[in-house]
């Protein structure tokens, strides 16, 4: 194992052999009894692209700041010759101006045949009894397996990134059967939260609750790699207002009365750029230009308007990651709406 | 065509809150602010609506009016919000959130005894709720001057603002002081109960919507390890202590000379920490279930109803001239705006006994000074030493019990300290302590209490308020003192300690009559 100061790894931090990650973990904390280190969960950052692991690094040192954690970045390059290297550092900020709270980070990049080592790779090196979150990049390959979900206590995905949505579910199912415990979370859905605050949030107004029950068109507009997310908000609205999936768009709500859903699919959209509810006479809508950081709500009845801004859902993955990670919670609106959101694909 | 909301009665809900967020939904409602021009409202009520707009919490269609006496007009009000948010909000001050946000603000001229400003702020409220089809919830936020608490009510009542419509909810939020006494609590929670439910009476009191305040009840109930220790039979004893740096800068002196630290801070947010500590599991966690038992305690509390035992459990004392931080401060007595001959306490300290089966036997300390070396608020849970068998014959023997240590702020965090050994062939005790900051852990910043508290109460969810009855039962143990200090002929002595120090000597004797000694923070 050779490090060169050219080596392109280098801001992944030392260097060291596998079998010495725990003993130079603790050199490094030795170093310098200013630092406190600071951890709440495990977090795996698992990728299977080239060039990954040098952008997660990056990406754990701004995550860290608000998610103190263990960082276990993985970058797998099968086609290349079999090998293991690791780099182990610290991500440290102030903390109220005072304190240097790190997050300590082991990187991995396992090249040639896997399977196996990776597994027992990162089971070695967690730190006991913190939960463990796997946020698996890109689209879930042979190296997901159900001995792999089995230890986690959180997966996080992003559909959007995969070609196919039902297949990666049905993956995610077979692989996580019976384990009620693992909480799986999809990015594409997070990117949805404040519109569906939002509107969660018009509909306590008691003139867009009047006109809940004459809804007759839903219209939702996505940039087109956020087909998804506009799918699974469409699924959400449907499975909370008990409407049924007709087919082609079409809803019925529990007494017969019809609603006709448009996807419309723009460049010029923000990710999710419209979600609007028209009954006759009121419109209840929620939109964000694109590149702007407010969502716009809004009710428009007769003469009664209102309207007011609220942050709008990042779109950054690891801004995504961020919110997932302050939040918590078992996700079980989601797993409320899959079905639905799986059929709408 | 308008929606009909005649049609929906009252059984309207929103399937969209369903599974969304684990807390009462905020609903859109009219806030009216009294005391509208008072520093309250600029440095803490705005920028906490402000910012839970930012956050998207603020439910669409709050509008919200600032009622005051001055002469102002919208404009003016507004602009005088915004120069002081810009310089206190949490979040900074975004001006497209803001300019959408201060658009629902307006203000409302009128005497708080004049009944013509309140129907045409009845008026005003109607033409507001007139859009929603003749339907609005109202929260009316009482942050006058205490004397104007009664005249407000009053009126509101007057104008028949404090009804709600069908379907609809009408609260109010009352600021401290809740009463100087017993008496005067009785009668405002007599004037303020006819003219709101109790269940439309939120009584503030910000320490509980601090975030290590909330999470006294996870820490202990949502913890197997605390609960079964939390007893006289592991406990030895509790410490709660507030100091802080500050004296009667800036014209608190007046203020202060009238209130003391016995009713500005223990009679309220001391009490109400003590009562969060040391009750029982409540039965759920409705705002009725937790205050039922936090109320239990503070019923429980041994009463010092003579000078006596007012002597004996209470330590009132005035600092003198001192350091504080490296520079000189004056005494109490020669502060601005103090009398030279003031009686008023500048610090206590208290010793109480709760009559219960948990405590019995078990002291708990209260401590708040003015002038003390530094700021900070803190419980300290101390536990009895384990038994002496094994390590008593080392040198130095065992170095003190466990102690559990919340701090309220500032750092909020939990800390525990325990034994261990000293690396070495030889063995030696002495105390380690294991440490959770939440600054540390969590890098995101706490949402300040006034937003929080706000929020609940247009939610509707009263737990983080005080009833009735703890504030009743709070003022009862509270008089005993107060009369003791003022109105016996054989008053307790005021004691002296100097600015900069962890105050008095008897306070430390007092303690120290237990067998134990104030921590050391």
């Amino acid at each position: 194992m050779t490090t060169t100061p050219t080596d392109e790894y280098a801001e992944l931090g030392k260097e060291v052999p596998v079998s010495q990650i725990d003993h130079e973990l603790r050199a490094l904390w030795e170093q310098d009894d200013a630092r406190t280190n600071a951890s709440l969960m495990n977090l795996v950052v698992y990728t299977e692209r080239r060039g990954g692991l040098l952008e997660n690094s990056r990406i754990i040192g701004d995550l860290a700041r608000e998610n103190a954690c263990r960082a276990i970045l993985v970058e797998i390059a099968r086609e290349e010759e079999t090998s293991l290297r690791a780099w182990i550092t610290a991500h440290c900020h102030l903390s109220d101006g005072r304190k240097s709270v790190c997050s300590e980070q082991i990187a991995f990049r396992l090249t040639g045949r896997v399977t196996g080592r990776f597994r027992n790779t990162v089971f070695s090196h967690l730190n006991s009894d913190l939960p463990l979150i796997f946020w698996w990049q890109g689209k879930l390959s042979e190296v997901f397996t159900e001995r792999l979900a089995s230890v986690m206590d959180r997966l996080i995905v992003d559909s959007s990134s995969w070609a196919d949505a039902k297949a990666g579910f049905a993956r995610i199912a077979e692989a996580t059967e019976g384990n009620t415990a693992l909480v799986v979370q999809d990015l594409a859905w997070t990117r949805c939260w404040q519109y569906r605050v939002g509107i969660a949030g018009l509909f306590d107004d008691t003139v867009a609750q009047a006109a809940l029950g004459g809804i007759a068109g839903i219209r939702i507009c996505h940039s087109p790699q956020n087909r998804n997310t506009a799918l699974q908000i469409l699924a959400w609205l449907a499975v909370q207002a008990g409407w049924k999936h007709k087919g082609a768009g079409v809803f019925e709500t529990r007494d017969g009365h019809r609603i006709t859903a448009v996807i419309e699919s723009s460049p010029d959209s923000a990710p999710l750029g419209l979600v609007e509810l028209s009954s006759p006479g009121t419109t209840v809508r929620v939109s964000r230009e694109k590149g702007s950081a407010h969502l716009l709500r809004e009710i428009e009845s007769g003469d009664y308007k209102v309207s007011s801004l609220s942050p709008a859902d990042p779109e950054a993955a690891e801004s995504l990651v961020a919110q997932q990670l302050s939040r918590g919670g078992k996700n079980s609106l989601f797993l409320k709406v899959l079905p639905t959101f799986l059929e709408l694909l | 065509m308008k929606a009909s909301v005649e049609t929906l009665g009252t059984a309207m809900s929103n399937p969209f809150r369903e599974d969304l967020v684990s807390r009462n939904r905020p609903e859109p409602c009219t806030v009216v602010i009294f005391g509208a021009t008072g520093d309250l409202t600029h440095r803490k009520l705005i920028p906490a609506l402000y910012n839970l707009a930012v956050g998207g919490e603020l439910p669409t269609g709050v509008n919200i009016i600032g009622f005051a006496r001055r002469e102002k007009s919208d404009g003016e009000f507004r602009t005088g919000l915004e120069v002081l948010n810009r310089k206190v909000s949490r979040s900074g001050h975004d001006a497209e959130v803001w300019d959408n946000f201060i658009h629902s603000v307006s203000y409302h001229q009128s005497e708080f005894n004049d009944a013509r400003g309140y129907a045409s702020l009845a008026k005003r409220i109607d033409e507001i709720d007139a859009g929603r089809g003749g339907k609005g919830n109202r929260l009316f936020y009482i942050a006058s001057a205490p004397e104007f608490f009664d005249e407000i009510l009053i009126q509101l009542k007057g104008a028949g603002l404090n009804k709600a419509k069908d379907g609809c909810w009408a609260r109010v939020i009352i600021e401290k002081p809740f009463g100087t006494d017993l008496k005067t609590a009785k009668h405002l929670n007599k004037v303020v109960s006819q003219t709101f439910a109790e269940k439309d009476t939120y009584r503030i009191d910000h320490y509980l919507g601090k975030e290590t305040a909330q999470n006294l009840m996870v820490l202990r109930f949502a913890n197997a390890i605390f609960e079964p220790l939390w007893n006289s039979r592991y406990i030895s004893h509790l410490q709660i202590t507030c100091s802080e740096n500050l004296g009667m800068e800036g014209g608190r002196g007046g203020y202060y000379e009238k209130s003391g630290a016995l009713r500005d801070m223990v009679q309220n947010h001391l009490l109400q920490l003590l009562s969060l500590v040391a009750m029982e599991p409540p039965t759920d966690l409705s705002a009725d279930g937790v205050r039922d038992e936090k109320v239990k305690v503070i019923r429980s509390l041994r009463q010092w109803d003579t000078p006596e035992k007012v002597a004996e459990n209470v330590i009132r004392a005035q600092y003198t001239a001192g350091h504080v931080d490296g520079n000189p401060v004056p005494g109490y007595r020669e502060e601005d705006r103090v009398s030279p001959t003031s009686e008023t306490e500048a610090y206590v300290a208290v010793r109480l006994l709760i009559d219960t089966w948990r405590w019995s036997g078990v002291p708990f300390y209260i401590r708040m000074g003015k002038r003390l070396p530094k700021k900070s608020t803190e419980i300290s849970v101390h536990f009895k030493e384990a038994p002496s068998v094994l390590f008593s014959a080392l040198p130095g023997g065992v170095p003190g019990g466990n102690v559990l240590v919340i701090r309220i702020q500032p750092d909020e965090g939990i800390s525990l300290r325990m034994v261990s050994k000293i690396p070495g062939t030889s063995l030696r005790l002495e105390p380690v302590k294991m440490d959770f900051h939440y600054a540390t852990s969590f890098g995101k910043g706490s949402p300040e209490a006034y937003e929080r508290l706000i929020l609940d109460a247009i939610a509707g969810d009263a737990t983080l308020f005080a009833r009735r009855d703890e504030v009743e039962e709070a003022w009862r143990f509270i008089d005993h003192i107060e009369r003791a200090w003022h109105e016996s002929d054989n008053k307790p002595p005021m004691a002296e300690f100097v600015a900069g120090s962890w105050g008095p000597r008897e306070a430390d004797e007092m303690i120290k009559k237990d067998g134990f000694a104030w921590r050391r923070l």
